[in-house]
Parts: C-alpha cells; sequence; structure tokens
C-alpha cells in the first residue's frame, strides 16, 4: 500500500511542477505566443516613447515632444508591402473615419512609421500616403533617418522585423497608442477596428471628466 | 557504459553553437530535429544515471507513470509557438531547453519505457498522435504568425511535419492492433 502512495505522490508532483511551469512559461495562461507576451509585457510597463528625430511624408523633422498632449496612434510598416501593410493601414484610417471629428487633430493624431529607411524616402512615403490618408495635417508618415534612433524605437517597444528573401519584411503588426505623456497607453488589435475605437473614446472621455 | 558517452557526445555536439544556432535557423529543424536529439542524447546517457542511482528510480519511478508524466509535460511545453521563441531570443530559456530535454524528458522516459509495459506504451503513442493531430492542424491553419523569430511558411512546414509524424504514429498503432507480429518476429522477448 505504502509503494502505490509513493509513485502517486510523485506523479501528483510532477503534474503540479508542470502546471507551475507552464503557468509561469506563459504568463498565467495568458500569452501562449512571444507576441501575446509581448502586448501583455508593455501593457503592463507602459515604456516611454524614446527621444528620436523622425522625418515626415513632406520631408519635415519632428520629434514626438512636438506632438505632445495628444494621444497619438502609431503603426509599423514599409510602403513596399504588399500583405499586412496596407490592412494596417486601412483599418487605421478606418479608426480616423468613425472617431468623434472634433478629436482628431485636438487629442488625437495619427503616425505611421516606417522601418525601410533605405527605400521609403520623404517622396515614397507621400505617394503611399495618397491610398489612405486626406488629411495632412494630422496623420503623419514618417521614417526614422538614423539607423540607432530606429533600432532604439523598434526595441522600446518590442518590433521584430525580420528581413526576408525579396526585400520583404516580416513583422508584427499592431495599432501602438501613445498617450499625452508620450508614454505607451496601451497595444491594441489592427483587426478589431470596433475595439480601438471604442477603447480610444473611453479614453478621451475619460480626460475630458476628469 | 559506451552508450552514455555516445549520449554525451551527441549532446556536446548539440551543444556547439554553431551547430545549434543552424539547427535554430529552420523551424522545423528546431523543433523536429533539435528537440528530439536532446532528447535521445538524454535517453542515451540514461544509463549512466541508472546504474548509479538504481534505488532512486526503483523507488520513485515504479511502475514509469511519473517518469511518463515529467517527459509529456517537458516535450508539450517546448511545443508551445513561445517557447520556441524565447529559446531563441533569451539566454536563459536556451539554457533551460538543453538541460530540461535531456535530462527531465530523455532520461525519464528510458527508464519509464521498460516500466510501463505494451498498455501503457501504447496509450503513451496514442496520446502523442492526437497531440500531434492537433498540433499540426493548429500550425497549418493560424493564418497568423505564431512565432516571431519563423515566417508563416516556415510554420506550415512544421505543421506537415507534425502531421506526417501523427500518420506514422498511427500507422504504428494499427499494425500493432491487428498484426499478429509473433507471426513475424517471433515471440516477444
Amino acid at each position: 500500500m505504502r509503494k502505490i502512495g509513493r509513485t502517486t505522490w510523485a506523479s501528483i508532483l510532477v503534474v503540479v511542477l508542470g502546471l507551475v511551469l507552464f503557468a509561469v512559461g506563459t504568463d498565467g495562461f495568458r500569452a501562449y505566443t512571444a507576441e501575446a507576451a509581448r502586448i501583455v509585457k508593455l501593457n503592463d510597463e507602459n515604456p516611454d516613447f524614446p527621444k528620436i528625430t523622425m522625418q515626415d511624408n513632406e520631408g519635415r523633422t519632428f520629434t514626438l515632444s512636438e506632438l505632445s498632449g495628444k494621444y497619438v496612434l502609431m503603426t509599423f510598416i514599409y510602403t513596399s508591402c504588399g500583405t499586412v501593410c496596407p490592412q494596417i493601414e486601412m483599418n487605421m484610417s478606418e479608426v480616423y473615419n468613425r472617431l468623434p471629428q472634433g478629436a482628431i487633430g485636438q487629442d488625437i493624431v495619427f503616425l505611421s512609421i516606417s522601418f525601410d529607411t533605405d527605400r521609403d524616402t520623404p517622396e515614397v512615403l507621400e505617394a503611399y500616403r495618397q491610398y489612405f490618408v486626406q488629411d495632412t495635417d494630422n496623420w503623419r508618415l514618417a521614417r526614422v533617418p538614423e539607423r540607432g534612433e530606429l533600432n532604439k524605437l523598434l526595441n522600446a517597444f518590442g518590433v521584430i522585423v525580420i528581413p526576408g528573401s525579396n526585400g520583404d519584411f516580416a513583422h508584427n503588426g499592431a495599432f501602438y497608442l501613445i498617450d499625452r505623456k508620450g508614454r505607451l497607453a496601451e497595444i491594441m488589435n489592427y483587426t478589431k477596428v470596433d475595439q480601438a475605437v471604442a477603447k480610444i473614446e473611453r479614453r478621451l472621455a475619460g480626460d475630458k471628466g476628469a | 557504459m559506451n552508450q552514455s558517452f555516445y549520449g554525451l557526445l551527441l549532446f556536446a555536439g548539440l551543444l556547439v553553437p554553431p551547430v545549434a544556432r543552424l539547427m535554430e535557423s529552420i523551424m522545423i529543424v528546431h523543433m523536429h530535429m533539435q528537440m528530439p536529439l536532446l532528447v535521445i542524447s538524454g535517453f542515451l546517457m540514461a544509463h549512466a544515471f541508472q546504474t548509479r542511482f538504481p534505488r532512486f528510480f526503483d523507488k520513485w519511478n515504479e511502475g514509469g507513470l511519473p517518469g511518463i508524466l515529467l517527459f509529456s509535460i517537458i516535450t508539450v511545453y517546448w511545443m508551445i509557438p513561445r517557447t520556441m521563441d524565447e529559446a531563441i531570443t533569451m539566454q536563459s530559456m536556451e539554457l533551460f531547453k538543453f538541460v530540461s530535454l535531456p535530462f527531465l524528458a530523455g532520461i525519464p522516459l528510458r527508464d519509464s519505457w521498460k516500466r510501463l509495459g505494451n498498455m501503457g506504451r501504447n496509450v503513451t503513442i496514442g496520446v502523442f498522435t492526437v497531440l500531434f493531430f492537433a498540433a499540426g492542424f493548429i500550425y497549418l491553419n493560424s493564418n497568423e504568425q505564431l512565432c516571431n523569430s519563423y515566417l508563416l511558411i516556415e510554420q506550415i512546414t512544421l505543421g506537415w511535419g507534425f502531421l506526417l509524424t501523427a500518420v506514422a504514429m498511427t500507422i504504428y498503432l494499427l499494425y500493432i492492433t491487428f498484426v499478429d507480429r509473433e507471426a513475424y518476429e517471433g515471440p516477444a522477448s
């Protein structure tokens, strides 16, 4: 009888340790992919937008602090991308259209950052803009000319870019909402436009009430 | 003893950084070659541990159940997309992979397998068959890129790898169910 007890205990111990391993390894069964883990972590930590200089589709150089005091809805793209990026930009313009027009420019601006610094010159970005964006004042397309600064930005927000074979890049796509103080407020799923609009509206309304 | 030496040699070979990096650069090689080879290296090295600590294994793994559970948990853990990514991006996870697969999966598998008996073995293979079919379909049908370090096409390749392995295990299970092995192989020793 004691022998049966012992191996049963050993089995129970193994299962319990296994559950602990899985719980720790998936942030409490929340994140089974590194992408989900990245979002859980960033939403917990709210990192600052690094101090970097960007160049937009009209050739203007600017920093995020010029936009501060407003929310910034941001995406990472590159213009030669035929798969995810057009969809991200389409969905972001959908968010733009659904938000109250009074808020745009006042409380929130839009920013698409290209990580393909070499090819996405201001002229290329300007041509790309015309597919998705009419409002040139409140939606900038930008690149980060300085490579070190670009890497700083990508690292801060955990964006992983894998160069592919034909000048393509594979990368993780999302909406990044930067708050009025220049900190990452939230990462949102770029395929869920309704959810993103609702979340932004709630934040804007919350600020008004305060 | 010889066997354990070859296991150690295999383990050492897999540890060499360029070898590890090469194998990890291709998703299906990472999961379906490097990881099983690590388990096999532990499986071979198990002999040395069994002869050194026979009482420990007899005492705690008598029916083989604790060992096979440990083996299953460790291998399933390394099938999660996130753990594969983290093994590449985090040194501590890479270390854990190289420790856990040989020593917490390979060794218990070896020790449990001879204790389990036919029924236990077939149940184990059956469970992994179902699991591999499921994992295969998940990797094939997920249109999202599950791993940040690997492209979608590699993920689909991995999915087919899972399915083919599952098919092979199914054939094996059918074979032992419907074929009288003694007629071909003589009485089981």
